[in-house]
């Protein structure tokens, strides 16, 4: 990752940039190609994981009554999470999800954030799998949640039947199972995966663009320079990205099971 | 964001979902109704061989079914 500098320099970096980049050599065993049982990907994220647990046990090991700074951020991304989106989407009954909810937020803040971060500059959920692993848990929880609140048939019933006349109801029923129980876990991992797959991308193009541009032509040069203050521009675009993904990916599993929990019509 | 920790007087409705969810409800709904009856309609079409009239059709009652979704779950204060 450290020699990436000089290759460009040397113009050995492929221009335009492809989905191959995306699929990072091999960590153990050292550079193997098409090994991908542990990459900078992998690595990331246990890393992510681990950083997560440290950065709460740390904070919270010896809890005061007038916080430390540390305590105090830790405090104020957990009240975040609980006030502003468990209690807020959820109701009084939110209270119970928010760790789920800011483990979830914080996990995603922080994978993403990897993307703009020098040295490790792409983010785990720029790969479908983690997004679709995320979207697969929050699916199966809200199913779980409904079942165990409302009993399997009362929830199926819930979620599938509109509130409307009789007539209607045929022409509901499929908009409702679909969008229900089809569309969520698809759009909930699509929308993660494709934000950070675009942001990486677009970051791609504009710092090997500058660099193909240069060594297509010395005279280019400042054209070159206005790519790359296009890339500073869009990482602090992809900043707004990265936050509001972890937000917006939240907010949609805890609207998921207030839907869920929600009485009937 | 941090700093504002007023909890939500709770023990109103909690039958339609807020601010974003609702947003996200609303949207899927309509692109639901018009993708679930736009391919049924397509089978339709395969079937009697109507050569697109049915899918027109069948997009447009999706699209009214979701208008009235939309309004039932979410337009009806209670």
């Amino acid at each position: 990752m450290f020699g990436q500098a000089n290759v460009l320099a040397q113009g050995e970096a492929a221009f335009p940039p492809s989905v191959e980049d995306f699929y990072l050599p091999s960590i153990v065993p050292w550079g193997a190609e098409n090994s991908y049982w542990f990459t900078k990907i992998t690595a990331m994220v246990w890393l992510a994981v681990g950083l997560l647990i440290i950065f709460f046990l740390v904070t919270y090991r010896k809890p005061q009554l007038v916080p430390t700074k540390k305590q105090w951020l830790a405090e104020s991304i957990y009240g975040f999470v609980r006030n502003n989106i468990a209690v807020d989407m959820i109701g009084h009954r939110g209270v119970a999800f928010a760790p789920y909810f800011t483990t979830l937020f914080c996990f995603i803040l922080l994978t993403n954030f990897f993307a703009i971060v020098p040295g490790l500059q792409i983010s785990p959920n720029s790969h479908i799998a983690f997004p679709a692993f995320l979207a697969v848990i929050s699916y199966v929880m809200f199913i779980w949640v409904g079942i165990r609140h409302h009993g399997a048939g009362k929830f199926f019933k819930n979620s599938l039947i509109p509130p409307a006349p009789w007539y209607i109801l045929p022409l509901l029923i499929p908009i409702e199972l679909f969008s229900t129980f089809i569309v969520r876990p698809f759009s909930l991992a699509v929308r993660l995966f494709a934000n950070m797959f675009a942001g990486h991308m677009l970051l791609l193009v504009f710092t090997l663009g500058g660099f193909a541009m240069l060594n297509a032509n010395v005279w280019l040069a400042p054209v070159s320079l206005l790519s790359w203050l296009m890339t500073v521009a869009l990482t602090f675009l992809e900043f707004l990205v990265i936050c509001l993904q972890a937000y917006v990916f939240t907010v949609l599993t805890a609207s998921y099971v207030q839907g869920a929990l929600a009485d009937e019509h | 964001m941090a700093g504002d920790q007023t909890p939500r007087p709770s023990g109103g409705p909690d039958d339609v979902p807020p601010g974003a969810g609702q947003g996200w409800t609303a949207l899927s709904y309509l692109i639901a109704g018009m993708l679930v009856w736009g391919f049924i309609g397509w089978l339709v079409d395969g079937w009697l061989d109507t050569g697109g009239v049915a899918t027109g059709i069948g997009v447009v009652v999706g699209m009214a079914g979701g208008i009235v979704l939309v309004v039932r779950k979410l337009g009806t204060p209670t």
